[in-house]
């Protein structure tokens, strides 16, 4: 019998980039996974958690939980919502003895989509090709929060024809931020700044991530500046869907 | 009194500010990181001394006491002090019954912290600030903006201003080197005159009763050995249980400030001069800061206590890189500064620094001693919410937005009518000026959302 | 309630477990040194630009004066040495140099007798005593440290003494400097800016 998954879409993806999510679930399927989307899945809570509004964060992390806690395994297509499942949700239910079991035990199943397929499965994608050269940028949770660096690379390596160029600073902070950005815009535009101009200077056709937050900061930073740079989430070229429309192109 | 956010915009409009940020901070990092890369277990080493600092603050009233005993026994005088001022009129007394009119002093943040120079300075006492950051800063009548270099913000070009200004014989040469020259033969003449010598203490040697200082300029030496007295201003968690506790925290320290194998003068003082000694002070005197230090312990930030101020935390964060010091409006700057100014000075007035990060955890990943700021910045956030702090837009816009979340059906209608008002404003797939996400657009554009959202698309999909 | 009184009120707990505290000081993540080869580590950590002291080798220790001659006017500086009043270094031959037996503010020259050299970090571990003064150390533009080469040791951890300790107990580790401005490393901040070490053999 095929192992099912829940995907865990991530809000940002539901709303403004769904083949992301599509995606995932073609990746997840190349690797022999059935994949069942939650309906009761909305937003993990991550930005009421980093505003410090702990009444809301509790509440969408039970109804985060709720929905995910019938699954085997549990994959999101973002570093920084997997760290806020895997690492915030058991520190917030750190004295709840009701909770505390239920949000550990979804930790222990949730993976980010990459770690997951390169990991978990030992998967690799199979005749992907696309003729394009591209530079990784670390996501700060992933990074930081799962251990996410060398699975993206693996698997990005597997497509036929991609040249993966090293983006000086890859682990640097881009500025997003969350709410931080829309706080702190000027602050924020400062690193996204440095961040799009080191992107540029590696010359690669594509800026490729694991989370959509911090794409759209670097890609709204590119266009801007006027960059011919095109941003993809990772997982769309791994499942083979390098070929549509970048992040802000009309289909 | 000027807001976080007008000084970082003032930070982020000088040039010469981000200029001189980078070539300090860039250079030490990069240092620090060829230091860990040829230390064999840097990580074991990080939680050996996180341990060490754990265990300390854990039976820290008990070491308190071992330490004061030792430093009697070896001719100290102990003094204990609950708040800032309690410390500095503790200091000034001292001073004035040393019949003190100049003291030197090296350079101590815990001295900044509770106000020290200007304690002294309201008292009439003279103040020669022996660490060359630290003379600059003097000189330029500013505070610290870093806490290993206190003049980082400065470029050479005001330095060198500064000191033809106000060095009886200045450098003629327009290089850094003929600048420090003219700060030692400046400062040389006034430390050995000095009647006190005032420094603070990177680490307190419970089994010994011992102070230890480091420096790279010698200047705590200079400004310790000759005169009369010598008092210490430490915060109470400076404690380490022995010499051997010490040694592992100083390999810790120097790699992760300056990435050096240890700071060029390492010193160990225990008590006054012994007799038939040739130099040394008659007196020393040992005042324990506590200036909320046993509130953090109790209320959650014990692992801050943990700090051992190496600033490495700083020199990897991408807002302090932006904004340099000044713009954290605190003693402390940086994310240890974010996570200590509200419990110093208070959250309602410094409510922005704990905000003002992007918690991506670069600064945990480089302590030395693992505190996880982010976390502790987290914290805040949560007080300040709670307290009511946060700006009532804020308040207002994610409330509605995680109330409406957590009820998915209801989402999924408001979250659609949100999207299409968004996609009527893009032109060729980007919105370039979105209401509400101003701080967005006005420096990037923002990509159009998606006409149906996954859900929807998934639903329509699976249903055939 | 005293400062004192108030602050232990708040800080009163357990009493640390000694065995607790050591079992932190066992240390597999020190920088490997070769335990055969101490000398020669010491010499090379000694070079390199974070420590930047030069160095001469002695047999005997009535070679001292004449190896401080040498490095003096290679330096070109006048033979004018602060010496402290230990007996070891008195019973050597000092003619023709003009000694002090403190430091002048802007003293040239100082001698130290170094009590250990570390390997791992090239570091010199001094303490004051009746026969060892500390400012010297710190005034002179040269600072000169005879160093038993049977004192090398290779761990800092080699270098503490125990029971009660001396006034200070310092360990130098390079010429005084600073990157004060613009992070610029400049030699001779406020102290030496040379530092010589004399090994004896
Ligand atoms: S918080 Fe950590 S990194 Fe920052 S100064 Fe303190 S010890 Fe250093």
């Amino acid at each position: 019998m095929k192992q099912r998954v829940a995907l865990f879409v991530t809000c940002l993806v539901d709303l403004m980039r769904p083949r992301i999510g599509f995606a995932a679930i073609q990746a997840l399927e190349a690797a022999g996974r059935e994949v069942v989307v939650p309906e009761g899945q909305t937003c993990c809570g991550q930005p009421a958690l980093n505003t410090g509004d702990r009444g809301h964060a509790e509440a969408l992390a039970k109804q985060t939980i709720a929905a995910l806690e019938p699954y085997e395994a549990v994959v999101l297509p973002s570093g920084s919502c997997a760290g806020t499942i895997c690492c915030h949700y058991p520190e917030l239910f750190e004295h709840d003895p009701e909770w505390l079991p239920r949000a550990q035990a979804v930790a222990g199943r949730t993976f980010e989509i990459m770690a997951y397929l390169d990991e978990v499965c030992g998967w690799r994608p199979d005749s992907v090709s696309l003729s394009a050269s591209a530079t990784y940028h670390d996501n700060c949770s992933g990074l930081r929060e799962l251990g996410i660096k060398a699975q993206p690379r693996r698997l990005l390596k597997a497509i036929d024809g991609l040249s993966l160029t090293q983006l000086p600073g890859e682990e640097t902070c881009c500025g997003f931020g969350g709410t931080f950005c829309v706080k702190y815009p000027a602050i924020s535009n400062a690193i996204v700044g440095e961040k799009a101009e080191a992107i540029e200077a590696t010359g690669a056709d594509l800026l490729l991530a694991g989370d959509l937050g911090c794409l759209m900061n670097m890609a709204g930073k590119l266009h801007r500046a006027g960059s011919k740079v095109r941003a993809y989430h990772a997982i769309e070229l791994i499942a083979g869907m390098g070929d549509g429309p970048a992040i802000g192109e009309e289909a | 009194m000027s807001t976080f956010t007008d000084r970082a915009d003032a930070a982020l409009a000088d040039p010469l500010l981000k200029i001189a940020v980078e070539r300090t901070a860039g250079t030490a990092e990069a240092k620090r990181a060829a230091a860990i890369a040829a230390f064999p277990d840097f990580e074991a080493a990080r939680a050996r001394a996180a341990a060490i600092k754990d265990h300390v603050i854990a039976h820290l009233g008990a070491y308190l006491e071992e330490f004061e005993a030792n430093a009697v026994a070896a001719g100290a005088c102990v003094h204990w002090a609950s708040t800032a001022d309690e410390a500095c009129r503790i200091v000034v007394e001292i001073c004035k019954t040393a019949g003190a009119r100049t003291v030197a002093r090296s350079k101590s943040m815990l001295g900044e912290e509770i106000g020290l120079p200007h304690a002294l300075a309201e008292a009439g006492i003279r103040r020669i600030e022996t660490d060359l950051a630290e003379h600059i800063i003097q000189l330029a009548d500013e505070r610290p903006s870093h806490i290993i270099w206190p003049a980082m913000h400065k470029t050479r070009e005001e330095v060198s201003a500064l000191f033809k200004a106000r060095h009886r014989s200045p450098h003629e040469e327009e290089t850094i080197a003929a600048m420090a020259e003219s700060a030692r033969r400046e400062l040389r003449m006034q430390m050995l005159g000095a009647d006190v010598g005032i420094s603070g203490a990177n680490f307190l040697v419970a089994d010994t009763g011992a102070v230890c200082t480091v420096t790279n300029e010698g200047n705590a030496e200079l400004s310790l050995v000759p005169p009369r007295v010598h008092i210490v201003t430490a915060g109470i968690e400076k404690i380490v249980p022995s010499m051997e506790h010490a040694v592992h925290m100083l390999r810790m320290l120097a790699r992760s400030a300056t990435g050096a194998a240890l700071t060029q003068y390492t010193t160990f003082y225990a008590g006054p001069k012994r007799p038939g000694d040739r130099d040394g002070p008659e007196e020393m005197h040992i005042v324990l800061v506590d200036n909320g230090r046993t509130k953090m312990r109790e209320e959650g930030l014990a692992d801050m206590l943990r700090c051992i101020r190496c600033g490495a935390c700083m020199n990897h964060c991408v807002v302090f890189r932006q904004i340099g010091g000044h713009a954290y409006g605190g003693t402390y700057p940086g994310p240890m500064g974010s996570v200590l100014t509200p419990a110093l000075d208070g959250l309602k007035q410094s409510r922005d620094l704990p905000n003002a990060c992007t918690l991506n955890g670069k600064c945990q990943e480089v302590c030395p001693v693992r505190i996880p700021l982010p976390t502790l910045l987290r914290g805040w956030r949560e007080r300040s919410w709670r307290e009511g702090l946060e700006p009532a837009s804020t308040r207002a816009g994610l409330g509605l937005w995680a109330w409406v979340a957590c009820r998915p059906a209801l989402y999924r209608v408001a979250t659609g009518v949100a999207m299409r008002a968004m996609r009527l404003l893009s032109r060729g797939g980007w919105i370039a000026r979105l209401p509400l996400a101003g701080g967005w657009t006005r420096y990037r554009d923002m990509p159009k959302p998606a006409p149906r959202s996954f859900m929807a698309q998934y639903r329509k999909e699976r249903r055939g | 309630m005293s400062a004192r009184e108030a602050m232990l009120a708040r800080l009163r707990g357990a009493h640390p477990d000694k065995a607790e505290a050591d079992a932190l000081l066992v240390a597999p993540d020190r920088r490997a040194v070769d335990e055969g080869a101490l000398e020669t580590e010491f010499l090379a950590r000694i070079a390199l630009p974070s420590v930047s002291a030069t160095h001469d080798i002695i047999e005997r220790l009535d070679e001292l004066p004449v190896a401080v001659g040498r490095y003096l006017e290679q330096q070109g500086e006048p033979l004018t040495l602060c010496l402290p009043p230990d007996p070891r270094l008195s019973a050597c031959d000092w003619s023709g140099f003009t000694l002090r037996e403190s430091a002048a503010p802007e003293e040239t020259a100082a001698l130290a007798i170094a009590r250990k050299g570390i390997a791992e970090t090239g570091s010199l571990i001094f303490e004051t005593s009746p026969h060892a003064p500390m400012l010297p150390n710190f005034l002179a533009l040269h600072h000169i440290v005879l160093l038993a080469a049977g004192d090398i040791a290779p761990w800092l951890e080699d270098a503490l003494l125990p029971g009660p300790q001396p006034r200070a107990h310092y360990w130098v580790t390079g010429v005084s400097g600073t990157t004060d401005i613009e992070g610029t490393y400049v030699r001779g901040a406020h102290g030496p800016r040379f530092l010589h070490v004399i090994l004896l053999r």
